[in-house]
């Protein structure tokens, strides 16, 4: 029986999940590192949920924004799942950050194009990911930002399935979902990625709701009580109550005053009330507030967002710092320099901390907001289309 | 087990190639075809009654039935049996489809069923004494098997939506009678391995074009209809050929359901 530590020397921890514990590792064959996701099988569940639909859609999804599942081991008591390495998960970051988690404008810019990337690949492989939050996020050195934890992701096909609603940690979830709707598609990675952009330019969670009701009043107080006008046919949902207290819309730039004005537009895209006027994640990226991104990087290099490891970068002396400094990073930190409207030299300077504290493991501690056991909460009255079997 | 090298098998939706559909690993085990396709069918039959007594929708049905037989293209059924790969089957689908169920039940269903099946008196037996006869470690270890053996490629794209939006476009949706008999074929032909063989959309006309013939009911020919579904006439009356012989059929009694029945079932007892 072939098992993890004949393949892998199993390093340091480097985080806990719900179902899961991942270590970082380090391959006997190659020396590569990687990380190692070990989940324990359970005698009277059988194979975890999680992990068959982790491992069969991540296998099929190859993509820059998506962690790579390299090998899976199964032995009697565990599953192991073999992941590239990342530095960290988004959440840490921020954690980290000396700046109120608010992470720097160019930077979760990037981020964000590179999310909504990842998901717009997921979401043209009939995937829907179902659990993006922070920690579920994986960055790296070089700045490039994964999609991980496919966990509750599920594949969808043509007919409108109806769906678990035991999906997505409460903060991220969708309006739709909160009030019970069970066949929500791909616009509900659009809301949790809505209030991820949010999360990064405030440094805090758009809407850190407590309990189901919390969580739409919260919404409610920024985008106002959604009625029959801004959402058609929200009075046919299970959960719709005639008796909410009724707010008024806010602007959201109250709430994120870092954002400018077409982040801003873009964000109230993603925030839409009714899923069916929820932006697309590949028309998210074709958005004028990316349009920087496209002009800055991909008229120079193709396909990728950074300059690729290993390619030498000239090393700025007017800081002194930059030595060990991730190389994809140090680009970005040359843009900024050459166009000085975007970066002005305070800026600058919190850049380069927040560049530090990414080399140092965060400290932080992790929030554990409850992630939802996609297996609960079913009835199996799902069927297709009215029609019996056999 | 063995290591799973998540990047050696990659089915969108399995199309096997010719080799594998050829020779079957039970084959090259000295198990004659006729058997093998006789346990094939008697498993997923296993299958579509279980999903019912346990109220699985019938997507569910419809991915066990087609793990299975995806699993026998992998592997022999002298290494593991129909009883074991079927009920694997089922609580793996149930999982996939999200609508899970437990492995008591499982086993309470699949003891019943087999009792049926053998025409003895279904005994009500504690769990625990299941649990004896290795019903329980036969469903764990088949869960595993076909995870293992079709490297967690257990993501089924089935036929039912394909053909639903087809009969839409054709305005045929609202004749019941030739929505029911199509979708009937579609469920039926889990036993048969028209769905390893071909893309859910090809089998999805296919269904369409024998249930049109039998209720007579017209489909535009000026295009063929099932070109604007990217489908041709040679697959759909091969799959057409394989569903109609499936009724002719009768279902055999006393097939070797455990490994230990296997091993001494006389060979000779089928016709070849
Ligand atoms: N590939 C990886 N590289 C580095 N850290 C990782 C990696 N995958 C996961 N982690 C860390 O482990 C944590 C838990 O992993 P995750 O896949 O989300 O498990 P769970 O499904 O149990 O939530 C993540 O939040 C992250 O901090
Ligand atoms: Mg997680």
């Amino acid at each position: 029986m072939a098992s993890a530590a004949d393949k892998y020397i199993r390093l340091e921890k480097l985080g806990e999940g719900t179902y899961a514990t991942v270590y970082k590792g380090k391959s006997r064959q190659t020396g590569e590192i990687l990380a190692l996701k070990e989940i324990n099988l359970d005698a009277e569940e059988g194979a975890p949920s999680t992990a068959i639909r982790e491992i069969s859609l991540m296998k099929e999804l190859r993509h820059p924004n998506i962690v790579r599942l390299h090998d899976v081991i199964h032995t009697e008591k565990t599953l192991t799942l073999v992941f590239e390495y990342m530095d960290q998960d988004l959440k840490k970051y921020m954690d980290g950050l000396g700046t109120n988690g608010m992470i720097m404008p160019f930077t979760a810019k990037s981020f964000m194009f590179q999310l909504l990337k990842g998901i717009a690949f997921c979401h043209e492989n009939r995937v829907l990911h179902r659990d993006l939050k922070p920690q579920n996020l994986l960055i790296n050195s070089l700045g490039e930002l994964k999609l991980g934890d496919f966990g509750l992701a599920r594949a969808f096909g043509i007919p409108v399935n109806t769906f678990s609603n035991e999906v997505v940690t409460l903060w991220y979830r969708a309006p739709d979902v909160l009030l019970g709707s069970r066949n929500y598609s791909t616009s509900i990675d659009i809301w949790s990625a809505g209030c991820i952009f949010a999360e990064m330019f405030s440094g805090k969670p758009l809407f850190p709701g407590k309990t189901n009701e919390d969580q739409l009043f919260k919404i409610f107080k920024l985008l106002g009580t959604p009625d029959e006008t801004v959402w058609p046919r929200v009075g046919e949902l299970p959960e719709y109550k005639t008796n909410w207290p009724v707010y008024p819309r806010q602007n959201l730039i109250m709430k994120i005053p870092t954002l400018d004005y077409t982040g801003i537009e873009l964000l109230s895209r993603m925030l839409q009330y009714d899923p069916n006027q929820r932006i697309t994640a590949k028309d998210a990226l074709n958005h004028v507030f990316f349009t920087e991104l496209h002009r800055s990087q991909y008229g120079q290099s193709g396909s990728q967002q950074f300059r690729p490891a290993g390619i030498p970068t000239p090393i700025m002396t007017p800081i002194g710092h930059t030595a060990g400094f991730p190389a994809g990073m140090q680009q970005q930190i040359q843009q900024q320099i050459q166009q000085p409207q975007h970066m002005p030299h305070q800026l600058y300077a919190q850049q380069v901390q927040q560049l530090q504290q990414m080399q140092q493991p965060g400290g932080a501690p992790m929030l554990t907001a409850s992630q939802m056991a996609a297996m609960q909460g079913m009835d199996g009255s799902g069927n297709m289309g009215g029609f019996i079997g056999q | 087990m063995a290591v799973v090298d998540p990047g050696k098998l990659s089915l969108q939706n399995s199309v096997l190639t010719v080799a594998q559909l050829e020779r079957t690993p039970s084959e090259e085990d000295g198990i004659p075809k006729a058997l093998e396709n006789e346990l094939r069918a008697l498993g997923c039959e296993l299958i579509q009654s279980a999903g019912i007594l346990l109220r699985l929708p019938q997507v569910a049905m419809a991915t066990a039935q087609v793990l299975l037989q995806r699993y026998y293209y992998m592997a022999s059924l002298k290494l593991a049996s129909v009883r074991d790969i079927a009920m694997g089957a089922v609580f793996l689908a149930s999982k996939v489809e999200e609508t899970p169920r437990k492995i008591k039940d499982i086993i309470n269903v699949f003891a019943w069923l087999i009792d049926q099946y053998r025409d003895v008196t279904p005994r009500v037996e504690s769990y625990a004494g299941l649990q004896y006869n290795g019903f329980k470690d036969g469903l764990a270890s088949g869960e595993m098997r076909i995870l293992c053996k079709l490297g967690f490629n257990v993501q089924v794209q089935q036929p039912h939506g394909f053909m639903i939006n087809y009969m839409q476009s054709l305005d045929i949706a609202e004749n019941e009678e030739l929505a029911q008999t199509a979708w009937n074929y579609l469920n039926d032909g889990l036993r048969t391995n028209i769905y390893v063989c071909y893309q859910p959309s090809t089998i999805a006309c296919a269904a369409i074009f024998l249930s049109a013939r039998v209720h007579k009911v017209k489909l535009p020919t000026e295009p063929p209809w099932w070109e604007v579904f990217d489908t041709d006439l040679e697959d759909m009356t091969y799959i057409s050929g394989h569903l109609l012989n499936l009724y002719q059929r009768p279902p055999r009694k006393g097939l070797p359901l455990t490994l230990a029945e296997l091993e001494s079932y006389n060979y000779d007892a089928l016709p070849s």
